[in-house]
């Protein structure tokens, strides 16, 4: 049973490539395209990580994670760890990784394998 | 208490009123003149008198000399009194223009003059409160424009960085092989791209560094350090670019205090000069990083024996975009934002960043932070930053005052790096002495050199930029 990862990024080009690059390392990949689509998404299927862009339109991040609370989170974002820490969003026990964009894909791999091991 | 104050006030009053050299020169005309007139008609007066009565005793002589001399004194005293208050009321609206001109050169433009005298100088003042508010309003668009320009840079660069991420992406992606196994023309094209949008990256990063630093948003994580661990790991981590080309990187540490800095940013310095240092180096040569403390600061410098700075190029590294020579620019690649952020961060922390060096032998950048952390961060200039604009207006200067031959005596300072103010006055009094230019021209001259360096513009909305009031440095998304 292939782990299931949804990608939440409002950049269409961003979410296909990184659909790509988890489907080709054997991920079953859903994706959404804001934070109010990923809060609709999981109260259908629970996947086993999602990775969430930062800054999107419509509710914000800060609000969408508070409402997520049993699955693993890791960001992925322009925005530097330390302004996303500053704005408190790295506090939850569920946040499990800070990606910075743009990303290695070697490095997105290995670590996404760390998590979901 | 009231009245106590009020006494203060009126013998500090009174204090000025005598140091006041315009005071003093009414008060002793209205003597001269009060005293000289009477005392000449009243002398005319006790010579008639004198003459009319043939048979004038001593004693009426006397009287009559006294008489004259209390009235003179009388008129003196009157005259003085008089003189004061004439004066005073000449005086004290102009020293309070005086010292609002002296408010407007240190860029305080909220001023109003509230001189109410009826007479010419009223009128000068309310043409100067006119022309503050002109100024007051102009400086005012001069920082709107200079806030655009710093977020229209961190704006574009985070847009210019968005597009970034899936194609670095999908290059990776064809580089590893994602779609198919590539063959070597192909890969080699991969790679080529992969290389400059590498390079695109890292300007664009740059260009977000120097909009943080212009806008006072540069940030700083400051905890207790021992610095010698910082730069004994950035020497480490260094290393392995260092060994491509078999460079040894020699530490020479002294004790230094641990102090509370922001190591992360004095190690993004130093890999930025051994960076740099590396670059300019031979094979087989060494570079030597050393720290020390120097009175209340820590000064640290990275030296080699590479091919070293002209003059010119000294000063103008620092400058943003500046590389030595479009060869080595080529060779070396890089951003050439380098330098000029180094010297934002170091600035900005209150230090000073500079080079010593020798064509052909190498060079030896220092820098410097203070012993306590700067907490207050200032905006500092690195686009179009003041250096060059003054440097400019100078070649310019020159050109004017003494013709063709002033570029070249102007690039012969600059060689010498003798451009600084008391230089250049000291160069002009010299022309002057030695007869090349007249006196008027000299101190033509010497004015526009005063009014370059001492131009405000080159100060940027400081005021307007508190920690509490700093936008917070994110994407700008377009729903």
């Amino acid at each position: 049973m292939p782990k299931k990862i949804l990608v939440v990024d409002d950049e269409p080009d961003i979410r296909e490539s990184v659909k790509m690059i988890l489907q080709k390392n054997g991920y079953e990949v859903i994706t959404a395209e804001d934070g109010d689509q990923c809060l609709e998404t999981v109260k259908k299927v629970t996947p086993d990580l999602i990775l969430l862009d930062i800054m999107m339109p419509g509710t914000p991040v800060s609000e969408v994670v508070k409402q997520i609370k049993d699955i693993k989170i890791a960001f992925m974002s322009v925005v530097r760890i330390s302004d996303a820490r500053k704005k408190g969003l790295t506090n939850q026990d569920n946040i499990v990784d800070f990606f910075q964009k743009p990303f290695n894909v070697t490095d997105l791999i290995d670590r996404v394998e760390l998590i979901l091991s | 208490m009231e009245g106590k104050k009020l006494v203060d006030h009126e013998e500090k009053k009174l204090g000025d009123f005598i140091k006041s050299k315009l005071n003093r020169k009414l008060t002793l005309l209205f003597i001269i003149v009060a005293v000289v007139a009477p005392s000449s008609a009243v002398y005319y007066f006790y010579q008639i008198s004198i003459n009319l009565s043939e048979n004038t005793t001593l004693q009426t002589t006397l009287m009559l000399q006294s008489i004259v001399i209390v009235i003179i004194t009388l008129i003196a005293i009157d005259a003085g009194v008089i003189g004061y208050f004439v004066s005073r009321s000449i005086s004290r609206p102009i020293k309070n223009l005086y010292e609002a001109t002296k408010k407007i050169e240190q860029g305080e433009y909220d001023i109003k003059l509230d001189i109410k005298t009826g007479d010419e100088i009223q009128r000068l003042a309310e043409a100067f409160n006119k022309t503050t508010k002109v100024l007051s309003s102009l400086e005012k668009e001069r920082q709107e424009l200079d806030t655009a320009k710093t977020d229209f840079l961190s704006i574009t660069s985070h847009e210019l960085r968005s597009p970034m991420t899936p194609m670095k992406a999908q290059l990776q992606m064809l580089h590893q092989g994602y779609f198919g196994k590539l063959n070597k023309k192909q890969s080699e094209s991969i790679n080529i791209i992969a290389r400059n949008a590498d390079r695109l990256d890292n300007i664009i990063v740059d260009f977000l560094e120097i909009s943080r630093i212009e806008a006072a948003r540069l940030k700083f994580n400051f905890r207790k350090t021992d610095l010698i661990e910082t730069v004994k790991n950035t020497v480490k981590f260094m290393d392995g670019f260092a060994k491509e080309k078999n460079i040894n990187l020699v530490i020479s540490l002294e004790k230094i205090p641990v102090i509370e800095v922001d190591p992360d940013r004095i190690s993004q310095v130093l890999r930025n000069l051994i960076n740099n240092a590396i670059k300019f180096s031979e094979e087989n040569s060494k570079i030597e990083i050393a720290s020390q403390q120097k009175n209340n600061h820590i000064e640290f410098s990275v030296k080699d024996y590479g091919c070293g700075l002209s003059y010119e190029n000294q000063i103008r590294v620092f400058e943003p975009f500046y590389q030595v020579e479009s060869a080595s620019r080529r060779k070396h690649g890089g951003t050439g934002l380098g330098l000029a952020i180094c010297r934002g961060i170091v600035e900005s922390q209150k230090g000073k960043i500079w080079v010593e060096s020798k064509e052909g032998k190498g060079s030896k950048f220092f820098f410097t932070i203070p012993l306590e952390p700067v907490r207050d961060i200032k905006p500092i200039r690195i686009l179009f930053s003041r250096k060059t604009s003054i440097e400019r207006k100078l070649k310019e200067e020159f050109k004017t005052m003494l013709g063709p031959l002033g570029i070249n005596e102007f690039e012969e300072l600059k060689k010498q790096n003798s451009l600084d103010e008391i230089k250049l006055i000291d160069y002009i009094e010299d022309l002057k002495i030695n007869y090349i230019i007249t006196d008027e021209i000299g101190e033509q001259f010497k004015n526009s050199i005063y009014e370059i360096y001492n131009d405000k513009k080159g100060v940027i909305n400081d005021k307007k930029y508190t920690s509490e009031t700093k936008v917070e440095d994110e994407v700008i998304k377009r729903n």
